[in-house]
């Protein structure tokens, strides 16, 4: 018997329709989810102050997928995407991350998994000020622990447009040129999922379009999974399903085209 | 990778950097200039009283090797029974007294003519030997140091000293003036503080001390070849305590210096650790940087303070020709080693504050 829970045990959660609804529209019955959450909840503790940040949220996310996932600030979709991507431990439920289940694992496993599994790209770029482009993306692969691969360093930076930019700092760089090459270390150690936070948050409008066709782009031509964080309907129309949050829980899940 | 990135920190906070060098510089020649001072000063003041010539040194009981602690307790007569015994060639009493006139020195009141004996008498730089009175020869480095010739005067004991000469030095103290006029001055009429002892041959030391064991059984009896071994810091009372407590000073001031430095880096770079802890670094890797910074830190303080070292000794024995700093390798090692480890030390709580570090927090960080 198999460990993953079925279709009709997702049933049990209460979130048939949305379930049944994009398993339906995209064809993908029978693979198993590369991301899935059951009954999560976070609740942040301030001495004797409780704030539930995420109350229940069942959530799935198969290979090859972009989901975008919207929703008022507030609304714990930051705090979602750190649980999901395993920087922090839920109060109760379950993350499954390929199969792994993030509850289950020690600090120093889930980091491995993070370094072998996860990309992460922020709304604030969050480069290392003193290393060149080039070494910000080296220094992902130098983590990985695989090396430096120079021919996917060299298809990744020509398919972000930063060859010429790779001797630069990130003080030299524009926001645009900044998030893709956060982009690019977040993708250079081929991760199964990608975790972006408010990636066009801190962009103008022409930089955001071009980092989420980017990311679409990224999501087509080489299959990766991406989880994108946005209160931008703009940025989430570039998604292939979006999710709606509210108050700490996906409120449904419609597919965007 | 690890390098890159720790090369470009240090060069990205160049002032932070710069400060923590030189402090752990400091450190460095503190550690390797207190030693080599007072390690130097007295190697060369046992290798000039080695420089006498005598081969065997007569003191009270009780007495130290330090001849700045003698007093003048024995009877210059005792010369006479030393004469008698088979072997000895030559005797000199000496009475020693401080001056501490612009420095501690040592003064030797000699016979001019026992000293001579043993010694092979005084190369002349200038001037000429003493005769009697208040008179005093003085060694070429006293003479560079304080700009003395033949026919000047120099105030010693509260009594103006006319400088008869200038000689090379290395034989014994730097200043030397006749027995009789210190004797008078210090009430110490026909005492001597020691007597230097010149055998036949030298084989006839350890024969001739044997006699002096039997003959003066409490008195301290030594054979100056042995007197480079028996001048250390452990056998003068005070030192070697001295010289530790600076050694702990400056492994203290190392370690608070590489402390603060790293945990300020720590808090800046927090964003930092973050990041690399979202990019799935592991507590040892992020541990390895922050060590590895320390480690970098420390090795060029190291060799800024063995430059320091060498200039502070030339800065020293340019301002006061006297003093020697020796500076050994077995002692730079020594203070890279402390140097180091009071570095490391310093940086193991904010590497293992930064290694923690709650990746959203870290994140969060502004």
């Amino acid at each position: 018997m198999s460990s993953q829970p079925s279709r009709w045990q997702a049933v049990e959660f209460g979130d048939r329709i949305r379930r049944l609804s994009w398993r339906g529209s995209f064809g993908r019955k029978g693979l198993e989810p590369i991301l899935k959450t059951e009954n999560l909840w976070k609740i942040y503790r301030s001495s004797k102050v409780e704030v539930p940040a995420l109350q229940g949220v069942n959530f799935e996310v198969n290979p090859g997928e972009f989901v975008a996932v919207m929703g008022p600030s507030g609304c714990g979709k930051s705090t979602l995407l750190y649980v999901m991507g395993g920087l922090t431990q839920p109060t109760r439920g379950r993350v499954l991350v390929d199969g792994n289940d993030l509850a289950t694992l020690s600090d120093a496993e889930r980091t491995r998994l993070r370094r072998h599994k996860i990309g992460f790209v922020f709304q604030r770029f969050n480069l290392l000020p003193t290393l060149t482009a080039r070494g910000n993306i080296a220094i992902a692969q130098h983590i990985h622990g695989n090396g430096f691969d120079p021919h996917r360093f060299a298809m990744i930076t020509r398919m972000l447009g930063l060859t010429e930019r790779l001797h630069h700092r990130p003080a030299e760089l524009s926001g645009g040129e900044q998030q893709r090459v956060a982009l690019a270390r977040a993708v250079i150690h081929e991760p199964k999922l990608l975790l972006a936070d408010e990636p066009t948050g801190n962009l103008d409008t022409r930089n955001s379009e071009m980092v989420l066709g980017l990311l679409r782009q990224l999501n087509r031509e080489l299959g990766q999974t991406i989880v994108m964080i946005t209160h931008n309907p703009e940025a989430a129309a570039y998604a292939s399903r979006v999710v709606h949050m509210r108050d700490g829980v996906i409120v449904d899940g419609i597919p965007a085209d | 990778m690890i390098a890159q990135l720790v090369v470009r920190n240090l060069f990205h906070r160049k002032l932070r950097t710069l400060i923590s060098v030189l402090v752990v510089g400091v450190e460095v020649a503190l550690v390797v200039v207190m030693v080599g001072l007072t390690t130097g000063m007295l190697q060369e003041t046992a290798k000039r009283i080695e420089g006498i010539g005598a081969d065997i040194m007569l003191q009270p009981p009780s007495s130290s090797v330090f001849l700045a602690f003698s007093s003048a307790p024995m009877p210059i007569r005792i010369r006479d029974r030393l004469r008698t015994i088979g072997g000895v060639r030559a005797v000199a009493p000496v009475l020693l007294q401080s001056s501490t006139s612009g420095g501690l020195d040592v003064v030797y009141g000699i016979e001019p003519e026992s000293f001579r004996a043993i010694s092979g008498g005084f190369v002349l730089h200038e001037g000429r030997e003493l005769r009697d009175g208040y008179e005093v020869l003085v060694d070429d480095w006293y003479a560079a140091a304080r700009k003395l010739h033949a026919g000047d005067v120099l105030r010693l004991f509260d009594h103006d000293f006319t400088v008869v000469g200038v000689v090379e030095h290395g034989k014994g103290a730097r200043l030397f003036v006749p027995i009789r006029t210190l004797q008078q001055m210090f009430g110490a009429v026909d005492k001597a503080s020691l007597f230097f002892i010149k055998c036949t041959r030298a084989e006839q030391t350890p024969q001739v001390m044997e006699e002096l064991r039997t003959l003066f059984p409490r008195y301290e009896i030594r054979p100056l070849k042995d007197l480079l071994s028996m001048m250390t810091t452990s056998n003068l009372p005070g030192l070697d305590a001295f010289n530790r407590s600076m050694i702990a000073l400056a492994v203290v001031i190392g370690f608070l210096v590489i402390l603060l430095s790293m945990y300020t880096t720590i808090l800046e770079r927090t964003r930092e650790i973050g990041v690399l802890k979202s990019l799935g670094a592991s507590k040892a890797y992020i541990a390895r940087i922050f060590l590895a910074e320390s480690a970098l830190l420390c090795a060029a303080g190291i060799l800024v303070g063995v430059g320091f070292s060498y200039l502070t000794q030339a800065a020293l024995t340019s301002l006061f020709p006297t003093l020697s700093v020796q500076i050994t390798p077995a002692w730079l090692l020594r203070a890279a080693a402390i140097a180091f480890g009071a570095g490391l030390a310093g940086a193991a709580y904010p590497t293992w504050l930064a290694s923690r570090r709650d990746p959203i927090q870290a994140l969060a960080y502004e």
